[in-house]
């Protein structure tokens, strides 16, 4: 059925005329296909998604979020940190930096990180 | 000196308010003009509403708590200390090993604790979701009924207009119950009875404290063969006989009795003095706009502890944690507060165990319940999963 057959019933509803006037554009240049097309892929999409898959997606976006957060917290504050320094540390400076006990346990953190690396290679 | 903002409860609303605190004010931590610290009775924190899905057993202990630590910014001084009290005029805290904090401001964020003792025979008779060991029992109870009667009711604070935490909890279990029981097969052995109480915040003799969501419930609950009795007010329980009576004058069998219980605020707050609300319940008396608490300094109230007719949940300190966090920041940079909060409160509903509902509403306009579908089923699922997270760290 073309699309203007459907015009020809003027005045009933003008908001679904302008609508359909809109897609006109689309239709004779045989575009409108992929947006029904499309759509009927995120409705499949929407199929597929299960409450074990939600709960698969989200574990993952809260590892990813919490680990770039985590980063990006310790950067920052590291950052304001070490702008404050007018100088920047000596190697005698740098070492006694380990002597903060947060320093230690984040040097092992990184150690057991690459530990961890190590086992997945 | 510094100024020192001292937050007491790392439930979801102090954890993201502490957060947004640091982004806000930075410039001043940076220089050391502002220090933020959290004070909590516990090093974990959990999601509350996970407690609701541990009754049909949906959810693992083990994944709805994390260590405090881990959701809070590194600027933020977090200690475990349990205040056991507030000196709000001294701007003084003291807590229960016996250390003494002083503060410029002060946002109390100790949530409420349900006091099912505050009805007779309750604690013994009667089951609840809303904390982790109530939430297990009600679960071995509901896996291992076959027959019977399980009745549910409501009972809301006695200070007028303050509602029970989480307002659309008993629906959502209702309604989770019917899915639950039908899966169990066992449902045409099961009654199932919603009941309400007579007064509800504002409304009188209905099935919801709003009244576009109260009239949709009649067609849902037939649908499903839920029965439903208005004007229930819970006043005794005999945990022996299994009945539940009634203010009006009722009493009704049971087998299981899963009701939301009374609730007041945690016993410091109580104590301090400055509660203004009824039947000792301990709500604060707070500028519903503001968020300050009336007639005292430098000391603001967020979530379950405020007086204010909005829901008792996160969807609210979610809002509320913003304009907080503005007002603060107002006050120290300009000497004002600069934010409103306009009640809005925003979930997404567990109408079932695979339907969801997202719903909003503020101080003005009442929630417009919409089909239930399987979508907004899912985004709850991935809120309960890991969105959640997010938002406690202030992310989103």
């Amino acid at each position: 059925m073309e699309v203007t057959d459907a015009l020809a019933v003027q005045g009933e509803n003008p908001g679904l005329e302008a609508f359909l006037s809109k897609l006109q554009p689309l239709l004779d240049g045989g575009r409108l296909d992929n947006l029904v097309d499309l759509a009927s892929l995120l409705s499949d999409l929407v199929d597929l998604l299960d409450a074990a898959m939600v709960e698969k997606l989200s574990v993952q976006f809260e590892q990813a979020t919490a680990l770039s957060w985590n980063l990006g917290n310790a950067i920052r504050q590291a950052t304001a940190q070490t702008r404050q320094d007018s100088e920047p540390p000596g190697l005698y400076g740098l070492l006694a930096l380990l002597r903060e006990a947060d320093t230690r346990r984040g040097c092992a953190l990184v150690l057991r990180t690459l530990n961890a690396l190590g086992r997945q290679l | 000196m510094a100024k020192h903002i001292l937050i007491v409860g790392g439930g979801v609303g102090g954890t993201m308010l502490a957060n947004q605190l640091v982004g806000k004010l930075y410039p001043e931590i940076l220089r050391d003009q502002v220090r933020i610290t959290l004070l909590s009775n516990s090093p974990d924190h959990y999601y509350k509403p996970a407690f609701m899905y541990v009754a049909f057993d949906l959810f693992f202990q083990e994944e709805l708590k994390r260590p405090e630590r881990t959701l809070l910014r590194p600027e933020i001084d977090f200690q475990v200390q349990e205040v056991t009290r507030f000196d709000f005029t001294g701007q003084t805290v003291h807590t229960r090993s016996g250390r003494r904090m002083g503060y410029d401001f002060l946002v109390v964020a100790t949530g409420c604790v349900p006091a099912p003792e505050r009805i007779e025979g309750l604690a013994q008779g009667g089951d609840h979701f809303y904390q982790y060991e109530p939430a297990r029992q009600l679960a071995r109870r509901l896996a291992s009924i076959e027959k019977g009667r399980i009745f549910i009711t409501v009972t809301f604070p006695q200070t007028p207009n303050v509602p029970h935490q989480c307002g659309i909890a008993p629906v959502e279990t209702t309604l989770m119950l019917d899915d639950y029981l039908r899966r169990r097969g066992v449902r045409d052995k099961v009654e199932i009875i919603y009941t309400y109480p007579t007064t509800a915040q504002l409304l009188r003799n209905c099935l919801f404290l709003q009244r576009p969501t109260g009239e949709i419930l009649p067609g849902l609950f037939a649908q499903k063969n839920i029965r439903f009795q208005r004007g229930f007010t819970l006043g005794k329980v005999d945990p022996d006989q299994r009945i539940a009576y009634s203010e009006e004058g009722d009493a009704q069998p049971y087998d299981i009795l899963m009701a939301t219980p009374p609730i007041r605020a945690v016993d410091a707050v109580l104590e301090s003095g400055v509660s203004q609300a009824a039947n000792q319940e301990g709500w604060l008396p707070t500028n519903h706009e503001t968020l300050q608490v009336y007639g005292l300094e430098g000391l603001y109230v967020i979530g379950d502890t405020v007086d204010l007719p909005v829901s008792k949940a996160g969807g609210a300190c979610h809002n509320q944690a913003p304009v907080i966090a503005d007002n603060i920041a107002g006050e120290i940079r300009l000497g004002k507060t600069v934010a409103v909060y306009d009640g809005k409160v925003q979930a997404a509903a567990q109408m079932g165990l695979n339907a969801g509902m997202p719903l909003t509403y503020d101080y003005r306009h009442d929630v417009l319940p919409t089909p239930p579908t399987k979508l907004g089923g899912l985004l709850r699922n991935g809120f309960n999963r890991g969105l959640y997270w997010a938002v406690a760290r202030g992310m989103l």
